[in-house]
């Protein structure tokens, strides 16, 4: 809240803005990320996948709703809409009820701390990221819900196996933005931007500034796919083995808040890769000479397209492994997460403490 | 620890290979497939690209041989039932009715210029249950039976799968069938007479090359 | 109390072998969770249903359930024709028609004893040939799915979907052709058909490159598959494996080579096994990499046929099919070498029916399959999936 006041400045005007004292400006403000979640998640998270995927397999992808099949996902959204709310009668119902909804809100929680450029951020806490990554965890219990109240054996299957997966990957994926921590010298989400933020673009981020940035920067990418259950580390969903894992059992609106709740962690971690280590809303475009570059490029609404090319450039990634790689088998996801990840995550914190102190 | 390193390293290498693959096709995403045939000569100028054909506009060429939709030519068709005893599913139904002589001239001859002996009434093929052997296509004596290359012919009821090919309406092979008999009766009835004036011959083998030359009487 | 709590702690061992089963060791009884996989589950290839006994994820026993696809194949065949048995064979494997119509042809042909012509066998074998590809593809591709690879699966079918192309412009007919007859071919190949097979033999080997690099060399997929569901070569031997199983427990044992049919003995080809570098012997692996291998192999022996292929002027490819099957009474086994193994036709003949008195059809995928009891011991569900996928069962041909 009061690691950036001036940067505030905009919101700050913009939640003022009324009109015959209605606080029309609050509630735009506050709009302003859902609305732009349910656009993405629309556009870009279903129809892109699709379409990415179809793409690199040779196939065309959805075609017949809208020209080149633009709202096939309206169409989507609307059939499923219309289906009917199955529970199954052994199901628990308070659990198979409310999984869906805890990780429809666990992974839209975190949206409150995300920068949307320098003016919009919906809570400048100071401990963001802590919040960020604390919140995401609340996934794990949606799932877990989901999964025995589902009272399917499948779904059994994928719930634990995602506990334990999530739980796991949470320790790589928590040192390796420790790092990031480290080197910002807060926790605070709009600080991160501020510091990394400068007149020569892309040499300010912490990927460029310095030589071990790497290494936090792959490793909390890594772990963000598990995290999200995103392929090759899909295996509480794993479709071939669990038939669907924890979500067998559902339909209708219910089937598809998991789907929105995936899409939204997936910018989730993307736009926290892109804060922590690529300078969230600065521009990457540098000053050179007298072609300023980085001024024209640099304010409230540059910030907004910059955090959210950046994130769809990491969603990109995201999907781009998921279409080329097979699925990892569990106790090979667990050796990747305690023999690989952590201890080179902890060496990566070492490095960038010494790093940090003497440079 | 040399091993754990190596690892990591062929799962870096083999991973980006894959990558390299995958994004290799994502940029070559602006080139589509033709829809050519395999018979044409420039098949494989064209396969490069999506290959996805968008089916009700776009549609993949069935070869002229391809055996899909049955259809019989029943001007052609001689009544054998050779393709019915054939048929490993017996999806076709055939009835047919003796030409009675007076109508030979009327039933017409084949393409091949062979006399039709048979009216076929009902000539019913259940597509639904064919399944494009072509069995009954390699017996058919004047190939009046052919496979057509239409693939497409889905219905929404399945009684729309039989398909008519019979020549005679139900009135008229009802005629046809009246007549023949008539012809019959008025056959034995002669051979009855024969049989009552003559010395009375065994009667079974008399109805058999009785027809021909009691038709031809009667044509006369 | 002490010692209770003592056990509790101590209670379970979790030991993954060098085979890689997992045997869990626990001193306190914990409950088995039947489990039952199929016959609507994505992996199991249609309607294989397992019905495994499961300790946490560990498979502690799978038994396999067949029979939802059964047809009558060989109770069906005593009632019809000798020819029109020919379309019933190619819905046994339904992946690869044209190689079970050339196992029941050449059986046929045998209890028979009619000379066949030189370019039917030459057309037969490419046909053969093209469509053990196109089960390959289509085995390579739903490994790589069961194992979370979606990629390599539609490269695969893109593939196999030119070779159907190729198949049904000389045959009239996408999966199921009713090419082979007994004694000949339902029609000549079309006049342009040797070049178009050449032209897709030099498309086609870029892409099994591609397909090697993006699967079968892919560090994850090797993690997945080496080590998993080993067989022994004595064990398979006994179990009657054959084909690509048997080959991928490093048995050289190839009917085109071993029970030599057609014009088989004139072509040059090998027969790949593993050897053990890249996979260890016998492992799911193998059985992948064989398949892949074939392929290869496949488009050398298209490559030799179309060199070698006679042209003759005006051939008619029906001249000795005889006009009425009534085959001198007696019994014949014959067998072919199929993608999947030995297919082979036990066929009985009285002598004066044009009907067989009993056929009885020898399935590969059933022998392979019956195996799977033994390979699911002590696995984890997702290797029980790997070897699902490896022994590539075509529930058709297992239940016929």
């Amino acid at each position: 809240m009061s690691s950036s006041p001036s940067l505030n400045t905009w919101s700050d005007a913009l939640s003022g803005f009324t009109i015959g004292g209605f606080p029309l400006g609050l509630i735009i403000v506050a709009a302003i990320p859902l609305v732009f979640i349910a656009l993405y998640a629309l556009t870009y998270g279903v129809y892109g996948e699709r379409k990415f995927s179809a793409f690199m397999q040779d196939r065309l992808g959805p075609m017949e709703v809208g020209p080149w099949g633009i709202l096939q996902t309206l169409a989507d959204i609307l059939k499923l809409l219309q289906k009917e709310d199955i529970v199954p009668t052994v199901a628990d119902k308070f659990l198979f009820v409310i999984g869906p909804l805890i990780m429809f809100v666990g992974s839209f929680l975190a949206f409150a701390v995300l920068p949307f450029g320098p003016a919009f951020i919906g809570a400048d806490l100071n401990v963001g990221l802590f919040y960020a990554v604390g919140i995401v965890a609340l996934e794990v219990v949606g799932i877990l819900a989901s999964g025995w109240g589902s009272n399917n054996k499948w779904a059994l299957y994928g719930a634990i196996r995602s506990v334990a997966q999530i739980v796991s990957y949470e320790i790589p994926a928590s040192i390796a933005l420790l790092c990031g921590a480290m080197m910002a010298g807060s926790l605070s989400m709009q600080h991160f931007n501020v510091v990394q933020s400068g007149p020569y673009g892309f040499m300010h981020f912490f990927l460029f500034r310095n030589p071990i940035a790497w290494l936090p920067f792959i490793i909390y990418f890594i772990a963000s796919l598990a995290e999200n259950n995103r392929a090759p580390f899909d295996i509480p969903e794993a479709e071939s083995e669990l038939v669907a894992g924890f979500f067998t059992e559902y339909t209708g609106m219910k089937f598809a808040m998991f789907f929105l709740a995936e899409y939204g962690s997936m910018f989730m971690v993307s736009a926290v890769l892109s804060i922590v280590f690529l300078g969230g809303w600065a521009s990457p475009l540098p000053n050179i000479g007298g072609l300023a570059l980085n001024t024209m490029t640099s304010g409230p609404v540059w910030g907004a397209i910059w955090i959210i090319l950046k994130g769809f450039f990491f969603i990109f990634v995201q999907m781009w492994l998921r279409w080329t790689l097979p699925r990892l088998r569990v106790d090979q996801l667990m050796y990747l997460c305690w023999k690989v990840l952590t201890p080179f995550a902890f060496i990566a914190f070492v490095l960038t403490a010494v790093w940090e102190i003497y440079m | 620890m040399s091993e754990y390193f190596s690892n990591i390293k062929t799962a870096t290498t083999t991973i980006a290979t894959g990558l390299t693959i995958t994004l290799r096709h994502f940029i070559n995403a602006v080139k589509r497939k033709g829809d050519a045939g395999i018979d044409d000569a420039d098949f494989f100028r064209q396969v490069d690209g999506l290959c996805t054909l968008q089916y009700p506009r776009e549609v993949m060429p069935t070869p002229a041989n391809a055996r899909y939709r049955l259809y019989n030519n029943i001007d052609d068709c001689i009544g054998c039932n050779q393709c019915d005893r054939a048929c490993p599913v017996e999806c076709i139904t055939i009835e047919t009715i003796k030409v009675t002589a007076d109508d030979l001239a009327i039933c017409g001859k084949t393409s091949g210029g062979q006399q039709k002996r048979m009216w076929v009434p009902v000539f019913d093929i259940d597509v639904a249950k064919c399944m494009t052997c072509g069995i009954c296509v390699s017996v058919c004596p004047t190939e009046c039976l052919v496979h057509t290359p239409v693939a497409d012919f889905s219905e929404f009821d399945v009684r729309n799968m039989v398909y008519h090919f019979g020549n005679l309406s139900k009135i008229e092979a009802q005629a046809k069938t009246k007549k023949l008999e008539e012809e019959k009766a008025a056959k034995a009835k002669a051979a009855e007479a024969a049989a009552a004036s003559g010395q009375a011959p065994v009667p079974k083998p008399a109805p058999k090359p009785a027809p021909k030359p009691a038709g031809d009487q009667a044509g006369e | 109390m002490q010692e209770l709590g003592k056990a509790e702690l101590n209670s379970t061992r979790i030991i993954r072998q060098d085979d890689n089963r997992v045997i869990i060791e626990k001193d306190l009884d914990t409950e088995y969770m039947v489990l039952s996989m199929g016959p609507q589950h994505p992996s199991t290839h249609g309607v294989l249903r397992l019905e495994c006994i499961t300790d946490g994820e560990v498979v502690v026993e799978a038994e396999p359930y067949l029979g939802y696809l059964h047809r009558c194949f060989e109770k069906y065949c005593e009632k019809i024709d000798y020819p029109a048995i020919v379309p019933y064979t190619d819905r046994m494997d339904y992946l690869a028609g044209m190689n079970t119509e050339l196992a029941y042809c050449i059986t046929v042909e045998k209890l028979l004893d009619i000379e066949i012509p030189r370019r039917v066998e030459f057309i037969r074998v490419i046909t053969a040939e093209l469509n053990r590809i196109a089960s390959h593809l289509v085995a390579i591709g739903t490994y790589g799915i069961d194992l979370g690879a979606f990629t390599p699966f539609l490269f695969c079918f893109r593939d196999r979907e030119i070779i159907l192309n190729l198949l049904e412009w000389i045959s009239g007919a996408r999966m199921l052709y009713n090419y082979v007859w007994i004694g000949g071919l339902s029609y000549d190949v079309p006049a342009d058909f040797k070049k178009r097979v050449d032209e897709f033999v030099s498309y086609f080997k870029p892409k099994v490159v591609e397909l090697r690099e993006l699967l079968t060399e892919n560090e994850i997929f090797v993690k997945r598959t080496k080590g998993i569901g080993i067989m022994p070569a004595e064990v398979a031997i006994n179990y009657g494996w054959s084909g690509p199983m048997l080959r991928g427990s490093g048995v050289k044992w190839d009917l085109r080579r071993n029970d030599p049919y057609s014009i088989y003995p004139e072509l040059e080809f090998d027969i790949p096994v593993p050897d053990g570098k890249f996979s260890d012997v016998g492992d799911s692996l193998s059985r992948h990499l064989v398949r892949a291998l074939e392929i290869d192999e496949s488009l050398k022996i298209i490559e030799q046929c179309l060199d070698k292929m006679p042209e003759v002027a005006g051939f008619d490819p029906r001249a000795v099919i005889p006009k009425r099957i009534r085959p001198k009474a007696g019994e014949v086994y014959g067998r072919a070498e199929n993608p999947r193994g030995e297919v082979g036709f036990y066929i009985v003949s009285d002598g004066k029916s044009t009907k067989p008195l009993r056929c009885k059809a020898r399935s590969s995928c059933f022998v392979n399959l019956s195996a799977m009891k033994d390979l699911s011991k002590g696995q984890l569900i997702p290797d029980l999936v790997a070897i699902i996928g490896s022994i590539d069962i075509v529930l058709g041909e297992v239940d016929r």
